[in-house]
């Protein structure tokens, strides 16, 4: 049961369903959720094949920056939602047409 | 040396027998099943005594208090008042459940549970004696860093569920108190890795002794304020007077836990108690030597040189209750240390509180995060007492 | 066994999650469900032997990111409904029949496009003699500053510069 396959269906599912929350979602905070399962499916799929494939440690190197990043986006993307409510007074995605011409 | 509570055991006689009868029993190799039952069992027993540890908490609470200001406590319940908590337990649980109607159900149902849940997972790694460890992790102290965050979420979500404003006041001033205290606290901590070189209880434990001039605390004068900076930082995560803003009864009724009743109160009160008796104990086994007895007695090697009579499985045994003793001792002291100063010093202001934090604490857990690896580097991690006791040796051979 | 448990409750605890959160109207709930599934992705990466990568899932998601969710939740109105201020309710703010429907299409295009990339790695036989657990705490940190350590200090001062935005950005400004 505990192989390869198992884990790379379990982080597919993940991102279908980070996939999902991103495009169905209208609101900016539960479209930056999507975006952590994303990243989660990612770095599961880096630990994986360490475990299975080759056992030399590169991908939880990489599955630690992938946590890293997450946090940073987390950080600045959530700063410029409460910045973009305190102007615009919402959080709706089609509300976020400044740079339209 | 490093052992875990099942791997202590296995040692004891009766272990081969059992998985012998039982691998007769089921056709399969039991030994998988055997240790699991053994780490059930233990577990079992370590939550129960936790929990009546956190209800004598409320105990020593009023009583402690009680003496502070010239009165008699709880007295009428068993002998000194000792069975008070029982009887409390009883009046929780008899009280009506009541969940308000504008609540969110869900979060007010999850909350008061993620906060038991994250206390009592940090229990697993706490290091009562050399054999008594639940699991020997080798990333401990990392892994009860995250494991306690989650009483975070949990205050948080019980002060916004409950759908009133002191819930909610009380709610945001615990999680942004305790994910500000975080930053000085695991600085301090992460000195105390850099010295040992691993995130382990038992190595970081192993590497004191059992005297106080062995311990962290007095290794050098980074550690001696480090130890301090946790201690303040460990109140202020535990939401302990000074630090209570998040529950101060002047100001917002009873903070997140207003419109708790019954048992889900009790819960966050028991996850309240547990979790300053955890913290105490991390205090301990980083920075007071943990479980380690003066002269040997920890391993029982004193006793097996003095009476060679005794049996060594016996020494062993006894070393390992008196470390047990030795662990439990130095918590509770620093409990007593914790519910002193709460009915000492008046409560903090919300703002005097974050530039405590941000102002004072942080920059003196960077500096002496600095300093601790400077001193490594310029003393080969000597203490001061080894490096005192040498330069008096050599100015007394300077001298012939 | 033991492992085998371990890893059918963390898949469960990490699908369910999952599908929770894409699927609950709630915001708030949706974040306390991205935290099981996070949990479970913890879990995960125990069965996987990356017990320092569990750890750090736990220490910056339970501790950082999901709170850091739930104050910005708090702090812009809370799970009302959002609607686009042209017109009422033009779209609900946590989607609805109609963007449910094209995030379903573009999702099933999506899983057979990866089901293409896949196949031929489900095909290969699983590896059966797998090394047994060591503790990776004392590699890792070798191989953070060795052969990744450009990686490392740009990454530290991505957390600098992150760190130094948010505050910047989010600081109410003077004249308003």
């Amino acid at each position: 049961m505990i192989s390869l396959n198992g884990y790379l269906i379990i982080s597919f599912c993940l991102f279908l369903a980070g996939m999902t929350v991103m495009i169905a979602r209208k609101n900016i905070i539960a479209i930056l959720l999507g975006v952590e399962l994303i990243l989660n499916a990612a770095a599961l799929n880096f630990a994986a094949y360490t475990r299975f494939v080759n056992q030399n440690l590169d991908g939880h190197v990489m599955s630690l920056f992938i946590i890293v990043i997450a946090a940073a986006e987390a950080a600045v993307g959530l700063a410029i939602v409460i910045r973009f409510f305190q102007i615009k007074e919402t959080i709706h995605i089609d509300d976020a047409t400044e740079l339209q011409s | 040396m490093n052992s875990t509570v099942v791997s202590y055991l296995s040692q004891a006689p009766g272990y081969a027998l059992a998985v012998n009868k039982l691998t007769e029993l089921f056709g399969f190799d039991a030994t998988g099943f055997v240790n699991f039952l053994l780490f059930f069992l233990v577990a079992f027993i370590v939550v129960n005594v936790m929990s009546a540890i956190g209800g004598l908490g409320t105990y020593a609470e009023r009583k402690i208090s009680a003496d502070l200001q010239m009165r008699q406590g709880p007295n009428r319940v068993g002998p000194y008042g000792l069975l008070q908590f029982l009887a409390d337990g009883v009046k929780m649980i008899g009280k009506e459940d009541v969940l308000p109607a504008q609540a969110d159900r869900f979060l007010f149902l999850v909350a008061p549970l993620m906060c038991m849940v994250g206390v009592f997972a940090s229990l697993a790694v706490l290091p009562f004696s050399n054999g008594f460890t639940l699991t020997n992790l080798n990333i401990g102290v990392f892994y009860l860093l995250g494991v306690s965050s989650l009483v975070g979420v949990g205050i948080f979500l019980g002060g916004y569920a409950s759908n009133s404003k002191w819930s909610m006041l009380g709610g945001m001033r615990g999680a942004s108190q305790i994910i500000s205290y975080e930053v000085p606290v695991t600085l301090s901590i992460l000195a105390i890795v850099l010295m040992t070189g691993s995130l382990s209880f038992d190595v970081i434990t192993e590497a004191q002794g059992g005297l106080p001039h062995e311990w962290f605390v007095l290794h050098n004068p980074f550690t001696f304020i480090g130890f301090f900076v946790l201690f303040i930082g460990a109140l202020a995560e535990t939401n302990r007077a000074p630090f209570d803003l998040p529950e101060a009864e002047s100001e917002l009724v009873s903070g997140y836990h207003t419109e708790f009743t019954g048992m889900r109160f009790a819960f966050f009160a028991l996850a309240e108690y547990v979790e300053v008796f955890v913290v105490c104990g991390v205090c301990a086994a980083l920075f007071l030597g943990g479980y380690k007895v003066p002269f040997d007695l920890g391993t029982g090697e004193l006793i097996m040189k003095t009476f060679p009579a005794v049996h060594p499985m016996l020494a062993k045994q006894i070393g390992n209750i008196l470390q047990l003793k030795v662990f439990v001792l130095k918590t509770l002291l620093l409990y007593y240390v914790v519910i002193w100063i709460r009915w000492t010093l008046p409560r903090m202001r919300v703002d005097s509180l974050m530039v405590l934090c941000w102002k004072y604490l942080t920059p003196i857990a960077l500096f002496n995060l600095v300093g601790c690896a400077v001193w490594l580097w310029a003393f080969e991690g000597k203490s001061v007492w080894t490096l005192i006791f040498k330069s008096g040796v050599a100015a007394a051979g300077g001298h012939h | 066994m033991f492992l085998k448990i371990m890893f059918v409750l963390s898949a469960l605890l990490t699908l369910g999650g999952a599908f929770l959160t894409a699927s609950s109207k709630n915001l708030m709930h949706a974040c306390v469900y991205l935290l099981a599934c996070l949990f479970g992705v913890a879990g995960l990466y125990a069965t996987l032997g990356a017990d320092f990568l569990a750890a750090a899932q736990l220490v910056v998601y339970a501790g950082g990111v999901v709170i850091l969710m739930l104050f910005a939740i708090m702090l812009t109105g809370g799970v009302q409904e959002f609607v686009n201020k042209f017109g009422l309710d033009k779209t609900p703010s946590m989607g609805s029949g109609k963007t449910y429907t094209i995030a379903g299409l573009s999702m099933i295009v999506t899983a057979f496009i990866v089901m293409k990339i896949l196949a031929p790695v489900f095909k290969t036989p699983a590896q059966t003699d797998l090394p047994a657990f060591t503790s990776t705490v004392e590699k890792l940190g070798v191989l953070l500053v060795t052969d990744h350590v450009l990686a490392f200090e740009i990454s530290s001062i991505l957390l600098l510069g992150a760190l130094v935005g948010a505050a910047v950005i989010s600081r109410p400004r003077r004249g308003k």
